[in-house]
């Protein structure tokens, strides 16, 4: 019963073996990470079809509050599908030798599985650390000076930010006495003070190294430009979205209160402003995607921020459209790594390519009936129904963001389509198997585009089920595990509160 | 009334070292004291968490068998803390790791310098004329011709200095 457990074991284990097997047998390094992948994704999607209602799963037996449990509803069990799936589209198979590349990536997909489904503060920390150490070494693994450079950069962020949340850990701490979510959301009254609201804050910021967060995200563009582009498709689209998970956990079940959501809303605009404006300025593809990547993750806080299901929709939307097309993106930047004015020719040289490119650029923007103006479109329909006055000022600066976005996106589409030189055309050519893995990208985004409506229905409920705090809480106190030692005071208490 | 004074102070122990390590890793510009600055912050958060489960009438939490019913420190900091010691070795030793690789390849342990040679390396490897020039303005305008360029680059670096 307990499978998704092997979700994080598995892959954590394997990636601690891998150094052995291939020591003794290379071949069965190189198939036992993609094979541990498609483990990881069935045991996910065995719990997807099965789910009727959110479960939660205490692991050890022990009941919450004092046991870790997982929370599995439809949006953790997305999460924890998608990991695996995009895991196994940027896989290294190309890699013959190493095994260490494939050892850090088996380690990010463990814990960050284990991010997505933990519903325990101090799971959460342990788990956001691990990914952190392997999201360095994936940077690091050029072994250029830039990208230890690079890397050192934003070891340095991160570990400030951990501290941050690591104090905000322990204020929340302090205030509750429990670091289970569903029990701080119980008694989530006692953080509606200075203390617990900064403690908010100082997790917002600390986790938002990873989520690309305003005032902390200085090391997006060094470490997207000088990494190779698979690990910045990774870190842009998948990591940065976790961490974004773990911060809406915190907001839904604990912090509904207009300070929290008018801290991310702030957070999100300046966001946005300072993004898609770095974007706009920046003169080579990679550092352009990589604050246009700001730019939107601000755009999905914005979305986050609205209250109730509306905002929790179109965040979703928002995300998971974020989550398709910027991998995309970044793996096209393989071959056309450099200064948007030498990208002449580039549609001559792959036309496959520039179309794709023009495919989930003008997806970006959010031009109809492409997917990403639905997203949007959830999002300006959230503002205006939010109507408090900074809500309309977030639209304000969501709609200037898209005009600017749409500016600098054409500008390069127009250097792709312009002719080129014949010897400069040649390094621009795209390899078939680069250009498979950005087409699986792009059928992703016409298949969600043909099927608009079921997912539209699908993805409403996943929102109408994740905002839903009482079935949040209620859900990890309704475990079915019997309880492996005797009832407590605290448990007697606990049957009180509720 | 002494006690609650000294709860306070450690409290303001705690906060304080995790200011001292944002400010040192904010401005101080050798990377080996960065990442230091980084340890007392650690150390500075680690402290926080262990006060917030203290209690100075009460024993440690260990099960001794005895059915003398004394009040108990709150144990889960302190686990919490043990495990975030460890991953905080682990960071640290990553960094170090990385301020020897930089300086391997900068030959510097200024952060100033390397952010400058990182953003050189950056511009250079995608071909764009580096920003960080005080006359290069900001915007778009036609790049020059490539080897107009490189002299352009040339004349940048030598200005620079």
């Amino acid at each position: 019963m307990n499978n998704i457990a092997f979700n994080v074991a598995l892959p954590l284990l394997t990636a601690f073996l891998l150094p052995i097997i291939s020591n003794n047998s290379k071949s069965a390094a190189r198939f036992i990470g993609p094979f541990v992948l498609l483990a990881m994704l069935g045991f996910a999607l065995a719990y997807f079809n099965m789910l009727e209602h959110p479960i939660a799963i205490a692991l050890g037996g022990f009941r919450p509050p004092l046991g870790i449990t997982f929370h599995l509803d439809n949006l953790s069990l997305l999460m924890a599908c998608i990991i695996p799936l995009i895991m196994l589209l940027l896989w290294p198979y190309a890699n013959k030798e190493g095994y260490r590349e494939e050892s850090l990536l088996l380690l990010l997909a463990g814990s960050a599985s284990g991010l997505a489904l933990s519903s325990d503060l101090f799971n959460i920390y342990v788990f956001y650390e691990l990914l952190s150490v392997a999201s360095f070494g994936l940077a690091a693994a050029n072994r250029t000076g830039a990208a230890f450079a690079a890397t050192f950069r934003y070891l340095v962020m991160s570990g400030l930010g951990t501290v941050l949340a690591l104090t905000g850990i322990g204020l929340i701490y302090t205030q509750t006495g429990t670091l289970n979510l569903a029990h701080i959301g119980l008694l989530a009254s006692q953080l509606n003070n200075p203390v617990g609201l900064s403690a908010f804050a100082l997790i917002v910021v600390g986790i938002g190294v990873k989520a690309e967060i305003f005032p902390v995200n200085g090391w997006v563009p060094e470490v997207y430009s000088t990494a190779s582009p698979r690990i910045s498709a990774l870190l842009a689209g998948l990591i940065s979205k976790l961490a974004v998970l773990v911060i809406i956990r915190l907001l839904v079940v604990a912090y509904q209160v207009p300070e929290a959501l008018n801290l991310l809303l702030v957070l999100g605009m300046l966001g946005i402003f300072w993004g898609e404006l770095s974007a706009w300025r920046s003169r080579d593809l990679k550092r352009m995607l990589s604050f246009s990547s700001i730019g939107q993750l601000g755009m999905v806080l914005v979305a986050f921020s609205i209250p109730g299901e509306a905002g929790m929709f179109a965040g979703i939307a928002m995300m998971l459209h974020h989550l398709i097309v910027k991998p995309a993106l970044f793996m096209l930047t393989e071959y056309w790594n450099g200064a948007i004015d030498k990208l002449k020719g580039a549609a001559k040289s792959s036309p496959l390519a520039a179309i794709l490119f023009m495919i989930f650029a003008l997806s970006l923007i959010g031009v109809p009936p492409l997917p990403g103006f639905w997203a949007k479109l959830l999002l300006v329909n959230g503002l205006v129904e939010a109507s408090a006055s900074l809500y309309i000022t977030a639209l304000v600066v969501l709609l200037t963001a898209t005009v600017i976005e749409a500016h600098y996106l054409m500008r390069t589409a127009i250097h792709i389509y312009s002719k080129g030189k014949k010897k400069q055309r040649k390094k621009l050519h795209q390899t078939p198997f680069n250009l498979t893995i950005v087409s699986v990208f792009a059928v992703v985004l016409i298949v969600a585009l043909v099927t608009l409506a079921p997912l539209g229905n699908k993805l409403n409920k996943i929102a109408a089920e994740s905002s839903d705090r009482a079935l949040y809480i209620n859900t990890t106190f309704s475990t079915k595990q019997a309880p492996m030692r005797k009832q407590t005071s605290l448990d007697q208490q606990m049957s009180k509160v509720q | 009334m002494t006690t609650d004074l000294i709860h306070w102070l450690l409290y303001g122990g705690a906060m304080g070292l995790i200011v001292i390590g944002i400010v040192g890793v904010v401005t101080l510009n050798n990377i080996f004291r960065i990442v230091l600055a980084l340890v007392i912050a650690e150390a500075g958060a680690n402290l926080l968490l262990v006060i917030a489960g203290y209690r100075f009438d009460a024993i440690a939490p260990i099960l001794t068998g005895s059915s003398v019913n004394q009040l108990m420190v709150d144990p889960v900091p302190q686990a919490m803390v043990l495990t975030s010691i460890v991953i905080g070795v682990g960071i640290q030793a990553l960094a170090l790791a990385l301020v020897l690789k930089v300086y391997q390849n900068y030959k510097t342990l200024d952060i100033r310098e390397i952010h400058q040679r990182l953003s050189t390396d950056i511009d250079s490897n995608s071909g764009v004329i580096s920003l960080l020039s005080s006359e290069q303005p900001a915007g778009e305008r036609p790049l020059p011709e490539p080897s107009a360029q490189n002299e352009t680059a040339q004349l940048n670096q030598g200005g620079d200095k």
